[in-house]
């Protein structure tokens, strides 16, 4: 970079008048070798600067109170009449140009700060998480209240009679196979109709307590723990989680269920899953229908889907229109309300939508599972 | 259950492909859980509903097929000859509650032998192991008519023939070989001597049909259902009879099995057919009229169904069908089916036959009152608030060891009569023993930084019942992170609660060092401290834990409503002052003379705390840095000072403090 035309002043400076006038000469020529010299150190110092914090020690070292520049100008005083004006003028400009040229390079490297490894990982945070049980059942939950649902829980412990009686379940028989249940060692209730005392079996047993206590119009979803005498693996669990869910009013049919359990599909898994109702058997619903839905992965394409095992669906959830005797066993009349009860467990759900495998995953707490969700 | 399509075939003409036939059968209710090619033949492997004891047989699948498929099965019904009787033999029944009907025919002069191909086929592409010819005819008679039959060999059979209760201790060896202890849950067929059945459950081993055998007695009979699967528990067998008679028989068919059978036997087995005797009654089915309305049918539906339509569904199905008005139809049910009583039992039928997937998707307006769950939406809240502040939420089993629940001080337990482990036993009382298991698992991973909460259930037996609550657990294990760590979480959830009126008190609990019960609004409502060293060890702990339990209502009724407090614009300076304590004074003491003073003061905290040389003897030393505002103007230093001041010399007069 060509930042000042020295010759001309060389020129100017040589009308020799007597010693003063010799050393007044000599004087310019050591202004002009030093003003020479500090261009060629800071045209390369410039040139190494790489990072903001160089060219603000350039700054320092070329414009600063200590800088050779400032002894320059202190020098001028020195010169013959004619080289003062000059060698004034090209000092000034000399410093002009040196800070548009910091100022210029600094620029460009504004965004450059000095050089780190920027692979260097990042920092842990400390979080915490919801279990994924919780967040499925809230989910499932919300998208019912979203559908007009109101969100009921009840007890753990409960009696025979809500939990299988009320719902036309015999106590002894085979369709209570599926229900079996840990009864407990509290004694029964003065109420004998209500049996022996036992850990619930499924969320139904709520239902049956809602609609004893209120009238149509009802929807309620009912979420939590049920128990039953399974040996725990890798799909079973003697614990695990549901959600139970009814809607009772005079013109109930089951032309709703469907639309219902659709929309909560679509919103739960993916907008663009298909529900398949099959002919099912619940003591509690008349009609009843196992839920599947087409599968979310494979999207019925089926070949080897790890999900659905080719079969293209998945089974999600039980439900049908409530039995009359169900009904009429929690004071309500089946000649004037019909209404529609689905239930689901919790896990499986969970298990489909975030490819878990293993049930136990869930009880055990391993911290590095719970992190994940 | 597995059925043979060969089999279906011999009473229907089947075309469709088996892929469609799965698909067909699955959407009518029977779902084919899996099918394959065997031979010549499909074996369907299906999933059978219990109400449906019909399904159980080749002539309620093909009935099933027919209906699909549009059209009625005609079913070939074979001729029961009822004579000559048996006059040699009686059979008595004990009870006609346990079996109100047994038929036994007689067949003499048979060679025992392998059955014929096409025999053998049909009854193992129906799972059942073909032994010989006998026998495999009389399962060949129930898979057709779902009515199990047993054949003695008569030869062995010792006098009369009893329907009874096995005596208490009562040896029975089934034709399985195995020796069961029977008792008087278990019906038995007798002789004089011994047991020759376990009724409708497994012929004896004393009088199996062998080749060596002439002559048969062959046994159909109806027993309660009750009783056979009393009996089946008792003595912890499943059997394709007890299956059967477990979901209950259809009586009108045994008559046929058992003809079909005796037939068969003559047949196939070379024998005679030479006597015959019943015993008991015959349950009488009953008619069961339904009135069948379609507008009804329609608005339980929503969906409009074709008169037509109903009316073949139902005539397939084996109904008997007339309009009885216009939009009326009055039906008698099929006697085979004891599951249709009443109208909805109908609408099922007929809208699984024409097809779920036709009634159409509808959304319910209902105008119901919309009510908020507050304790649910607590819940979810403080799950939400607990993981900002850092804690992972686990679950916990509900059913714990009582020997563990013990070491925790929890007794009175709630117990389960029927645990299937002696480790889950019990009802929990308090989440701790949850968390302690949790982090245990943790710990035995190397898995550092637990941060754990629950909230579950906890039970408790109150005078002759029970008490069912909603409890918050804590638990921290975790380097650096020490009581008053827990004790910051849960002040912060009072902060996220709004809740200003709240205690620490000290506590002694068995389970825990250096515990603090919580008061909120003076009542208690949990706890905190360090799990005590034995009960760490007990359990294999390698690291501290600390441990805190709240009873969600208590804190659910002290929550309030949050209120913006203004921010004050005004500058906030600080003070220090460096405080030594007697060990016998407690921070508490400081902090109560900081509070009374509130002139100014916004905030107070630890700077540092020290424990030197220079201290006296039983004294520690920390600074405190005390922080002061006003709400309406900039603090002038001398203003400042001035309560400083004021604050230091309170302190100062204290007996156990020293200002340093």
């Amino acid at each position: 970079m060509e930042l000042i035309s020295t010759n001309k002043s060389v020129e100017i400076c040589f009308p020799i008048r007597g010693h003063l006038c010799l050393k007044k000469v000599f004087n310019s020529i050591i202004m002009e070798i030093k003003v020479k010299k500090l261009e060629e150190e800071f045209e390369k110092d410039l040139l190494t600067a790489q990072a903001l914090s160089d060219i603000e020690a350039l700054r320092i070292k070329y414009l600063g109170r200590k800088a050779e520049i400032n002894q320059l100008f202190s020098m001028v005083p020195s010169l013959s009449k004619e080289a003062k004006g000059i060698w004034g003028k090209n000092l000034n400009i000399l410093k002009n140009k040196i800070t548009f040229a910091l100022d210029e390079k600094s620029k460009g490297l504004s965004a450059k700060e000095k050089r780190i490894d920027l692979t260097y990982p990042a920092a842990r945070l400390e979080r915490g998480s919801r279990h994924i049980l919780s967040v499925v059942s809230e989910e499932i939950c919300s998208v019912f209240e979203k559908l007009g649902f109101t969100i009921v829980e009840g007890t753990e412990i409960e009696d025979e009679w809500h939990n299988f009686s009320a719902l036309n379940i015999p106590l002894d028989h085979p369709s209570r196979d599926a229900f079996d249940t840990f009864y407990l060692d509290i004694p029964e209730p003065k109420e004998k109709h209500r049996g022996k005392f036992l850990l619930r079996s499924h969320t139904s047993p709520s239902q049956a307590r809602v609609m004893s206590l209120s009238k149509p119009p009802i929807a309620v979803v009912s979420p939590g723990r049920v128990y039953r005498p399974d040996a725990v693996d890798a799909s079973h669990s003697f614990m695990f989680h549901q959600v139970e869910g009814f809607a009772i009013d005079k013109n109930i049919n089951f032309a709703h269920l469907k639309g219902v359990l659709l929309n909560f599909a679509r919103l739960f898994f993916s907008s663009d899953v298909n529900l398949r109702l099959r002919p099912h058997f619940f003591p509690f619903t008349e009609p009843s229908a196992e839920v599947d839905i087409s599968c979310f992965i494979c999207k019925g394409q089926k070949d080897k889907c790890s999900l659905c095992k080719g079969k293209g669906w998945l089974e999600i959830l039980g439900c049908g229109m409530i039995h009359p005797e169900v009904l009429k066993n929690c004071g309500i009349d089946p000649k004037k309300y019909k209404g529609f009860a689905f239930g689901m467990g919790v896990e499986r759900p969970a298990m489909l939508k975030y490819g878990i495998n293993d049930i136990r995953l869930f009880y055990e707490n391993d911290v590095k599972f719970l992190e994940q969700f | 259950m597995r059925f043979s399509l060969n089999f279906v075939k011999e009473l229907i003409k089947v075309d469709l492909p088996a892929e469609e036939l799965a698909q067909l059968l699955t959407m009518a209710g029977i779902e084919v859980e899996h099918f394959e090619k065997q031979g010549e033949d499909y074996v369907f492997d299906i999933e059978i509903t219990s109400n449906r004891y019909d399904w159980l047989s080749i002539v309620g699948i093909a009935r099933e097929i027919s209906a699909c498929l549009g059209k009625r099965l005609d079913i070939k019904y074979p001729k029961v000859v009822k004579s000559p009787p048996i006059k040699d033999k009686l059979i008595k029944i004990e009870n006609n509650i346990d079996c109100p009907f047994y038929v036994a025919r007689r067949l003499q002069g048979v060679t025992v032998l392998a059955s014929p191909e096409y025999l053998k086929e049909k009854v193992n592409n129906c799972r059942i192991n073909a032994i010989n010819n006998v026998v495999d005819v009389t399962n060949y008679c129930m898979l057709k008519w779902g009515n199990p039959l047993h054949a003695f060999d008569e030869d062995k059979i010792e006098g009369n023939i009893y329907v009874r209760k096995a005596r208490d201790g009562e040896k029975f060896v089934g034709i399985d070989e195995k020796e069961r202890i029977l008792n008087r849950e278990n019906l038995v067929i007798a002789d004089d001597k011994k047991v020759i059945a376990l009724a409708g459950l497994m012929g004896a081993k004393n009088t199996e049909v062998t080749e060596k055998t002439k002559n048969i007695l062959l046994e159909a009979a109806i027993f309660s259902p009750l009783r056979i699967r009393h009996s089946r528990r008792f003595a912890g067998i499943d059997t394709d009879s007890s299956y059967r008679f477990e979901r209950q028989v259809f009586s009108d068919y045994l008559e046929y099995a058992s003809a079909e059978a005796a037939d068969l036997i003559s047949k196939i087995c070379g024998g005679e057919f030479t006597g015959f005797l019943q015993v008991g009654k015959k349950p009488l089915s009953k008619d069961k009229k339904i009135t069948l309305e379609s507008n009804e049918l329609n608005e339980y539906l929503g969906a409009q169904f074709p008169k037509a339509k109903i009316k073949s569904i139902l005539t397939n199905l084996g109904f008997i069908v007339k309009e009885s008005g216009k939009l009326k139809f009055s039906l008698l049910a099929p006697k085979h089916r004891f599951d249709i009583t009443r109208e909805v039992d109908v609408y099922e039928e007929i809208s699984r036959i024409y097809g779920y997937d036709k009634i159409k998707e509808q959304i319910p307006a209902i105008p119901h009152e919309v009510v908020k769950n507050e304790i649910y939406e607590f819940k979810k809240e403080l799950r939400q608030q607990l993981s900002v502040l850092g804690l992972n939420e686990v679950i916990t089993y509900s059913v714990e060891a009582d020997e563990d629940l013990d070491k925790l001080g929890c007794n009175n337990l709630i117990k389960l009569v029927n645990p299937l482990r002696a480790q889950e036993n019990s009802l929990r009382p308090s989440l701790s023993l949850g968390l302690i298991k949790a982090v245990s698992y943790n710990l035995n991973r190397s898995r550092a930084n637990l941060r754990f909460f629950e909230i579950a259930n906890v039970y408790s037996r109150q005078d002759n019942s029970f008490c069912e609550s909603s409890h918050l657990s804590i638990g921290l294990c975790e380097e650096e992170k020490d009581l008053f760590y827990l004790k910051g979480v849960i002040e912060e959830i009072f902060k996220f609660l709004n809740i200003n009126d709240f205690e620490f008190k000290e506590k002694s609990l068995s389970f825990c060092a250096n515990a603090l019960e919580i008061f909120v609004n003076k009542k208690s409502a949990g706890f905190l401290g360090k799990l005590d060293e034995k009960i760490k060890n007990e359990f294999g702990l390698k690291k501290d834990l600390y441990l805190s339990e709240f009873d969600i209502a208590s804190l659910c009724s002290a929550r309030k409503l949050k209120c913006y407090l203004p921010i004050s614009p005004y500058p906030v300076v600080f003070r220090d002052i460096s405080i030594a304590l007697h060990k016998n004074k407690h921070f508490s003491d400081v902090e109560k003379i900081i509070k009374e003073k509130k002139e100014y003061i916004c905030d107070y905290r630890i700077i540092d705390t020290y424990q030197g040389k220079d201290l006296e003897k039983d004294f520690y030393a920390f600074s405190l840095r005390v922080f002061y505002q006003s709400k309406q103007r900039t603090l002038t230093s001398e203003e400042v000072d001035q309560v400083h001041n004021a604050i230091r010399e309170l302190l100062g007069k204290q007996e156990g403090v020293r200002l340093r």
